[in-house]
């Protein structure tokens, strides 16, 4: 939805009296502007815009600017895998590639250029000392990410940097990965393996006589055995590798990700592939609405009084909500009245009505707000949706029968105190207490029964509804299941691997 | 700077390494501490650097005019109508065309308006210093004279044209 200027006029002006009649007073930002910002990614958008000008400085910031949008690469893979030799790097590195359909980067890439002056020079230094200089190698590098292929779809660096100066050289050129693997094992398991390399000369795929054996036979013959994997050599190989990567390592704090090499192939390219396709935490402001749904007895006021309480979200309890309008004789307590007589269910405008009153408050749209007890089905689901309350964080708690029947069945009330115990959780201190003891009869078995079922016919459509919801085990103790919960809110919704 | 982290902590870093070495300093501890002191001095160099290229060309206040944009107008695609306003802006400065404000006459109209309640006619000179904060055109410390008669409507819209025109000519 696009507004002119003109409408414009109006609408900053009364955000401007609200900010000057009483300056102290926040400024009423209406909801949909940071629901839009979070949906779009706008301040990662800004921020991505922000490094590349610092990086670059160009002369003239806004052909440079449009270039950027134009471009669209903020979310291209840039990967860089480091690793002692025999851990498998290449071999990851190459299905890293095909699978993100991205391309890959390595000494021995670089340095069998076609076309390139630099990279005939990288080749006779090789011959002649078996390395690159690092200028040389650097210098390479960067001709190859300017090239339109890596600028699009991004890299994956297999080996470099391999020491600190390369590494240090790389960050003042601008070029800076969004994820680092290293790939570590024991030294010993390094060098038995390094035995059984064996390369293919044709595709180049690197091959293992007991861990990775090609099945066809002609790629069985045509096998050759690479220089240097005898046990000196490797040894020698890994001194160096140690103490270099020592150094690397510090310079890419948070983006780092050490994963054992001394597991199967398959495992190391998942724990890759999962790391890789995660984003990191960013910066953005972010107002938590989180809506937790689960059946009766699955821990979800107490949840959402612990997220009050630590992020100063408000807690809103539907059924809460209607009993203090109620309570209160506002103007819709006489149309819930007649319901809670008769012990039916509140019809789901009039919930709407009390609930869009209460979210639509100062205090739920600037701090964020904690749902729960509603919606208990499509229908007010999507009516909830329709208004414009979408929730960004949907948790569903799952807990099965007979916990709950444990957590509920045993609750006590004292009729004196006031006070609520467990007879498993919170026994009452004194028999003399626990003689008098009652139990609220709605929580009696079949009540809890019905109920429950009453939840998970609806379940399932919701959980369709909510594609985004993380599924949690309730069945855990209260700060367990409040961790995992606060991890979902906290990290990035995972993208779902096709 | 939190927006460019690998900026100037490596820049640090690779004066450390060259001038580390060649310095002839009798003592390790000698040697460590000149290091240091250069890559103090290296990294608020670049800090420097990159924050004069920030104010040279303006790059905050662009950006926070793009991001106010992006949420007002809350475009389907944003990319798509960022590129817009940044061809806009590209060509209005090469040929002189009137610059895309945000805020044109009659927004400036209706602010004074809403600010002066009464209907007087003019504006007391805290309400007028205060808007021009909300509008991001003055800062916080920046002393405005207060000539002791209220600010009147035409003395506004100068005012408010007058440093939006600074702020784009940078651009």
């Amino acid at each position: 939805m696009t507004r002119g200027p003109s409408d414009s006029g109006p609408q900053g002006a009364a955000a401007l009296r609200g900010s000057m009649d009483a300056t102290t007073a926040p400024h009423r930002i209406p909801p949909q502007m940071p629901q839009y910002g979070e949906a779009n990614h706008i301040f990662e958008l800004m921020q991505n815009m922000l490094e590349q000008l610092l990086i670059h400085q160009p002369k003239d910031p806004i052909p440079f600017m449009i270039d950027h949008l134009q471009r669209d690469n903020d979310y291209v893979p840039k990967i860089v895998i480091l690793g002692p030799p025999a851990s498998g790097k290449t071999t990851i590195a190459m299905w890293l590639a095909k699978h993100l359909s991205t391309n890959l980067l390595s000494v021995e890439s670089l340095i069998a250029k076609e076309y390139s002056p630099l990279a005939a020079d990288a080749r006779m230094h090789y011959q002649k000392f078996k390395m690159v200089p690092d200028m040389l190698l650097i210098r390479l590098m960067q001709e190859r990410l300017k090239e339109e292929d890596c600028v699009r779809r991004g890299w994956i660096l297999d080996g470099i940097p391999e020491t600190r100066e390369q590494a240090l050289t790389i960050q003042t050129l601008g070029i800076s990965p969004r994820h680092v693997i290293v790939l570590s094992a024991p030294d010993t398991v390094l060098i038995e393996r390094n035995l059984g390399k064996r390369i293919d000369p044709q595709t180049g795929e690197i091959y293992h006589t007991t861990f990775d054996w090609p099945p066809e036979s002609e790629i069985q013959n045509r096998l050759m055995v690479p220089a240097g994997i005898f046990e000196g050599e490797t040894a020698r190989k890994l001194l160096e590798y140690h103490r270099n990567i020592v150094r690397i390592l510090p310079s890419y704090p948070k983006i780092l990700k050490v994963i054992s090499a001394d597991q199967p192939c398959v495992d190391v390219f998942y724990q890759a592939l999962t790391y890789v396709q995660t984003s990191h935490r960013s910066n953005a402001p972010f107002t938590p609405r989180v809506l937790l749904c689960g059946p009766v007895g699955s821990g979800k006021s107490l949840q959402a009084a612990l997220l009050a309480q630590k992020y100063g979200l408000i807690n809103v309890c539907c059924g809460q909500l209607l009993k203090e309008a109620v309570a209160d004789k506002s103007k819709y307590s006489d149309l819930i009245q007649p319901f809670f007589e008769k012990e039916i269910a509140v019809p789901d405008n009039i919930i709407m009505k009390v609930l869009k009153q209460r979210l639509d408050q100062q205090d739920c749209v600037e701090r964020g707000w904690v749902l729960h007890g509603f919606p208990r089905d499509l229908d007010q689901a999507h009516l909830m949706d329709n208004l414009g309350y979408k929730p960004n964080r949907v948790f569903f708690l799952n807990v099965p029968f007979d916990s709950v029947i444990e957590r509920l069945s045993l609750r006590r009330t004292d009729p004196i105190t006031g006070e609520r115990y467990h007879l498993m959780y919170k026994p009452p201190p004194t028999i003399e207490v626990q003689a008098r003891l009652l139990q609220n009869p709605k929580d009696s078995e079949e009540q809890i029964k019905l109920k429950m079922d009453l939840f998970y016919r609806n379940s399932a459509e919701l959980e369709q509804f909510y594609g985004d919801a993380i599924t949690l085990n309730g069945d855990q103790d209260p700060y367990t299941v409040f961790e995992y919960i606060e991890s979902g809110i906290i990290n990035r919704l995972p993208k779902k691997v096709p | 700077m939190t927006w460019c982290p690998g900026l100037s902590q490596s820049g640090a870093r690779q004066v450390t390494g060259r001038k580390g070495r060649s310095r002839a300093t009798a003592t390790l501890p000698g040697r460590l501490a000149t290091a240091q002191l250069d890559a103090m001095e290296a990294r608020s160099s670049r800090e420097l650097q990159a924050r004069n290229y920030l104010e040279k060309h303006r790059i905050m206040d662009l950006l926070t005019y793009l991001t106010s944009a992006l949420l007002f107008f809350r475009p389907e695609r944003p990319r798509e109508y960022l590129i817009s306003i940044l061809e806009r802006l590209r060509i209005a400065r090469l040929s002189g065309v009137a610059l895309p404000f945000f805020m044109d006459n009659s927004n400036i109209a209706s602010m004074f308006e809403m600010l002066d309640s009464s209907n007087k006619g003019s504006i007391s000179f805290v309400q007028y210093k205060e808007a021009l904060k909300t509008l991001g055109l003055c800062t916080a410390e920046e002393v405005l004279k207060d000539d002791g008669h209220g600010v009147t409507f035409d003395k506004f819209r100068n005012e408010v044209n007058k440093r939006t025109q600074e702020i784009w000519s940078a651009f």
